[in-house]
């Protein structure tokens, strides 16, 4: 590895760009490094737009028999706010870190698919956004982010507001599946030499896993909610009961995608935690075939345990029991990552940075949700409790407790990568401690309400059913909540203007990303590293520990900076990048339009005109991606040694 | 950079076939259709259960044609084959896991 | 058409061929197929549910023998659809092995055989949705057959279904177009194998999915 030592010295990052903010390059970027940060950056907006919502339910829940919402908000801002948190916060904001890293980790210059990866993050904020536009236009999707059937039928839910949530989440899921193509292709085809399979850091291995299972799972729920388009759009029926459809098939068809759905949220998160204990513990992780295995297990379990879901339907004995052994079976893998966790911490030079500390509360609160889980796993107990409060106790400790808090651990580890600046530790810890607590204090309660019958998704209560004293205190502690996430802004935000300067390698980490200036370069590597282990960056530092089968080191951390010279980096001008382009973002524009334009094809709100208006967008939408495709192919065209035509 | 295209796995080898065996293989699989056609015009004659039964394995047969020697996945690289396998049995774990849960032993459904 | 490949443009491969020693664009597109055969089983299993339940209600009313809703879809146009598409998936291939041979007219014929029997496809099924339309069966949860009205979601599962098909073969012919007229232009580009083999595999794959719907839906 050509690295040159220097004294650390740094251009800060806000200097570096002064002057008017560089739109250009950043809407038409193919850099997998800033597509990262859009997606991060977009995740994190959706994340408080999914929290204000949250809010306002609690408010509305905090008092018996309040009038603060009125029923049909509720359901509107419910719908939204699940729908936000798993679709527009956790999923991208995985693929944006992902974006960032994996192919840093893996000593890549970019994705395999440039272009195809700036098409995924347009599409998926045109998805978004057509999904938020909705509140302006007659009422946002209130069927529940599983939009149960027949509820979502057009008698049921006459509002426009179902299509806008079928077609938002349609371009999100073709981001998704372009996403996880690219993924699959970059992790599996573009590694470094010697980078083999089994050397992969674990958050590779668990981005990989995650993108299989986005492939495998995401078409039943296209072709579910294609069928439920059809429905509301021509009255197809597929779901319609009275007319000779089937409820409970929308049930298999989205729960064969929702429960890999789950892991699609939890797995890179995993990953993220497999990074940071072993660098904070100063150890290698704890059975590393064991983690990489366990993940492909959870991947395959995850597709044979979705009617755990359905218990409820009555779906008989030889279903029930086969489903809930089936899904306490996939506790064992999820286990085994818990117990190698442990023992990579075990005996361990812990380091507790904010960042460690927030993978340890991940842990521990994911510890809590796994269990709620596997009660739930079973059928008997299952009926007392499904559609209460006490799932809603579940899925938030394994996805604010897991996905979130994990997410911040990253947020906390990566960001000197990304901005190279270290966010305030004193100020993460506080904000930690903040979080843990008032978590716990909103969500906790949860459990107890729940087993006393609290059911979800109503938007009000009488007095004296035993739940007011535990509703007030859950929305206390979601107010507290919020501010731990304000806390968490000023902190980038202040950060990024005086934060301490970050070094490459702040941590002292063992995995290629670290190897870079801080932020790197657009081409990443000066030169394609060879790697010869688990942990090249500890290698090069600690050679008497190096190899695959030592321990790591457990001196203080390194105060080396590597920093490329203004040689190398002159040299490094002969690297060839795809070049700039605005047909991704075109392209999704166009879809955007399009979709808008079908919501209302078949629509009598205002007669012919109505009609007409949409076939327009429909028609312009279709000119935007033919153009787009269009300067797709020129782009390439000038990218490519074989087609330009100087060649 | 040696090792480069060598490690994980050798590169992709394709079995180069003749155009006479492309021809053989359409003729075949042409041949299939014929009989599967026949076998439907018949079916009354040699029973429900036996129509089935023939009829999967010439669409197998029809379909393994296809993917093995006009998709050229025989003697292709090994994570082609994974990258679709894996797939296909999931598709075939859904396909009759929905069959019977929506069939009249265990179902819901009836 | 999306993919670069510079980060491994050092170690002096040819484009493309990575870490695994495989083509990335193929690896995406055999990925791709991955996903779409989930696709396609959903749309076809659903179709088997309610055809199955359709047929139980007759049987149970004793009008299965004349109202079988499979009494709209002869056998012979099907046939003859099939048996296009098939013939079409011979012709890729051998227009790749015309690539690959460097038969530059040779493939061009085959090529536009193929461009040709996928475009019959389609018309072929244009055909049989408006003949289907007149007989009866419409995208609506019942269908008319001589005269009386039968409560089925036989219709919309087919119309959904072989729709999907017929749109992924208008897809495939308008890929297969672009082909023809890239390759043409640049004949000498080394990247034509590949692209050639890429349209070939998803052209294959339809025809793949045609073989699954002609038996399970038009035979059984
Ligand atoms: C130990 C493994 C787990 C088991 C056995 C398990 C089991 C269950 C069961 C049986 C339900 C249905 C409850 C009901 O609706 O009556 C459920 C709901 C849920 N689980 Fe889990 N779970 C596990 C882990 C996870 C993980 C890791 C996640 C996500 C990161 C997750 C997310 C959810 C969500 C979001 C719901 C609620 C879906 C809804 O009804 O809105 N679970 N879980
Ligand atoms: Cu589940």
């Amino acid at each position: 590895m050509a690295i040159a030592e220097q004294k650390l010295t740094s251009v800060s990052p806000a200097t570096a760009s002064s002057g008017s903010f560089p739109w250009r390059t950043w809407l038409a970027t193919v850099d997998h490094k800033k597509i990262g940060i859009i997606y991060i950056v977009s995740a994190f907006v959706f994340f408080l737009l999914g929290g204000i919502e949250a809010m306002l339910m609690r408010v509305q829940l905090g008092t018996p028999n309040n009038t603060f919402l009125s029923a049909d908000v509720y359901n509107q801002l419910f719908t939204m706010h699940a729908t936000t948190m798993i679709f527009l916060m956790v999923m991208p904001m995985n693929v944006g870190i992902g974006n960032y890293v994996v192919p840093l980790m893996i000593g890549a210059r970019d994705m395999a698919f440039p272009r195809l990866n700036a098409l995924s993050i347009w599409l998926f904020l045109g998805g978004g956004l057509l999904l938020y536009l909705s509140f302006l236009t007659g009422g946002a999707p209130n069927g529940g982010w599983f939009a149960y059937a027949p509820l979502t039928q057009v008698q049921y839910s006459p509002t426009a507001g179902m299509d806008y949530w079928i077609l938002g989440l349609g371009l999100t899921g073709i981001a998704s599946i372009a996403g996880a193509l690219n993924f699959i292709v970059t992790v599996l085809n573009m590694r470094a030499p010697g980078m083999s399979i089994n050397r992969m850091p674990l958050f590779v291995w668990m981005n990989l896993v995650v993108s299989f299972i986005i492939i495998f799972a995401f078409p039943t729920f296209t072709v579910g909610s294609i069928q439920l388009l059809f429905d509301r759009q021509f009255g197809a029926a597929f779901f319609n009961p009275a007319q000779g459809g089937d409820a409970v098939l929308w049930q298999h068809l989205f729960w064969f995608f929702g429960h890999p759905e789950v892991y699609i949220l939890i797995l890179p998160v995993m990953g993220m935690i497999s990074e940071i204990l072993p660098v904070f513990s100063r150890k290698p992780i704890f059975g590393y075939s064991f983690v990489a295995f366990s993940g492909v297990g959870i991947g395959f379990l995850g597709f044979i345990v979705w009617a755990h879901h359905m218990f409820g339907v009555g779906m008989g004995p030889m279903a029930n029991a086969f489903f809930a052994a089936a899904s306490m079976v996939i506790a064992i893998p999820t286990g085994v990552k818990i117990f190698n966790w442990i023992a990579t911490m075990w005996a361990g030079d812990v380091r507790l940075t904010t960042a460690m500390l927030y993978a340890i509360g991940f842990i521990s609160m994911f510890i809590i949700g796994g269990i709620s889980g596997i009660t739930l796993a079973s059928p008997p107990i299952d009926l007392q409790q499904t559609d209460t409060y006490y799932v809603v106790a579940h899925l938030h400790y394994v996805l604010f407790g897991g996905s979130i808090l994990g997410l911040f651990a990253g947020a906390f580890y990566w960001f000197p990568k990304m901005t190279g600046r270290l966010l305030n530790e004193r100020i993460g810890k506080i904000q930690f401690w903040l979080m843990m607590i008032s978590f716990n204090i909103t969500f906790f309660p949860m459990h107890i309400v729940g087993t006393e019958g609290m059911p979800r998704r109503i938007y009000t209560y009488e007095a004296g059913m035993g739940w007011d004293m535990w509703n007030l205190i859950e929305t206390i502690g979601t107010f507290l909540l919020a501010f731990s996430v304000l806390i968490f802004i000023y902190n980038v935000l202040s950060s990024l203007r005086n934060g301490e300067v970050a070094s490459n390698d702040p941590w002292d980490a063992a995995t290629l990303e670290w190897t870079m200036p801080s932020p790197p370069p657009s081409y990443n590597f000066l030169h394609i590293p060879v790697v010869n282990s688990r942990r090249p960056l500890w290698d090069a530092k600690y050679p008497h520990a190096a190899g695959d089968d030592h321990h790591g080191p457990s001196s203080a951390p390194s105060q080396v900076r590597y920093e490329y010279t203004d040689e190398e980096t002159e040299g490094a001008k002969d690297i060839h990048m795809p070049s700039l382009t605005f047909s991704p973002m075109i392209f999704s524009g166009g879809l955007t339009v399009a979709s808008l334009g079908f919501i209302y094809i078949n629509k009598d709100i205002l007669g012919l005109p109505t009609r007409v208006a949409a076939l327009g967008f429909i028609l312009i939408g279709i000119v935007m991606v033919s153009i787009a495709i269009r300067g797709w192919i020129l782009d390439s065209r000038k990218d490519s040694p074989y087609l330009s035509q100087h060649h | 950079m040696a090792e480069h295209a060598t490690h994980d796995q050798h590169a992709e080898a394709h079995e180069s076939h003749s155009t006479r065996f492309y021809w053989m293989i359409g003729a075949i699989l042409a041949v299939i259709t014929a009989v599967e056609v026949a076998i439907f015009l018949v079916k009354d004659t040699i029973g429900h259960e036996l129509f089935l039964a023939i009829l999967f394995i010439l669409s197998i047969a029809k379909g393994a044609g296809v993917v093995m020697y006009f998709m050229h996945l025989r003697g292709d690289a090994r994570i082609f084959q994974l990258v679709f396998i894996v797939p296909f049995l999931l598709a075939v774990t859904l396909c009759l896991g929905f069959l019977t849960i929506f069939s009249h032993h265990v179902g819901i459904a009836g | 058409m999306s993919a670069t490949s510079h980060a491994h443009d050092e170690a002096g491969q040819a484009p493309l061929v990575g870490s695994l020693g495989v083509d990335s664009r193929k690896l995406g597109l055999w990925a791709f197929i991955g996903s779409e055969t989930l696709f396609f089983t959903a749309l076809i299993t659903t179709h088997l549910i309610f055809y199955a339940r359709t047929k139980a209600d007759l049987a149970a009313k004793g009008m299965l023998e004349h109202m079988d809703p499979k009494l709209y879809l002869g056998i012979d146009l099907t046939t003859i659809l099939a048996a296009i598409l098939l013939a079409s998936s011979l012709t890729m291939v051998l227009a790749l092995a015309a690539t690959k041979s460097k038969e530059w007219p040779k493939f061009r014929f085959w090529l536009l055989a193929t461009i040709v029997l996928g475009s019959a496809f389609v018309l072929g099924q244009v055909y049989e949705f408006t003949h289907l339309y007149h007989e009866g069966l419409k995208l609506a949860p019942q269908y008319v057959y001589e005269g009386e009205t039968v409560k089925s979601l036989f219709g919309v599962t087919f119309f959904v279904m072989t729709g999907f098909h017929g749109l992924h073969v208008t897809l495939g012919v308008v890929w297969l177009i672009a082909v023809y007229f890239k390759v043409r232009r640049f004949a000498a580009s080394p990247e034509n194998p590949m692209d050639v083999e890429l349209v070939g595999l998803y052209w294959h794959f339809v025809d793949l999915v045609w073989v699954a719907i002609f038996t399970l839906v038009y035979l059984i």
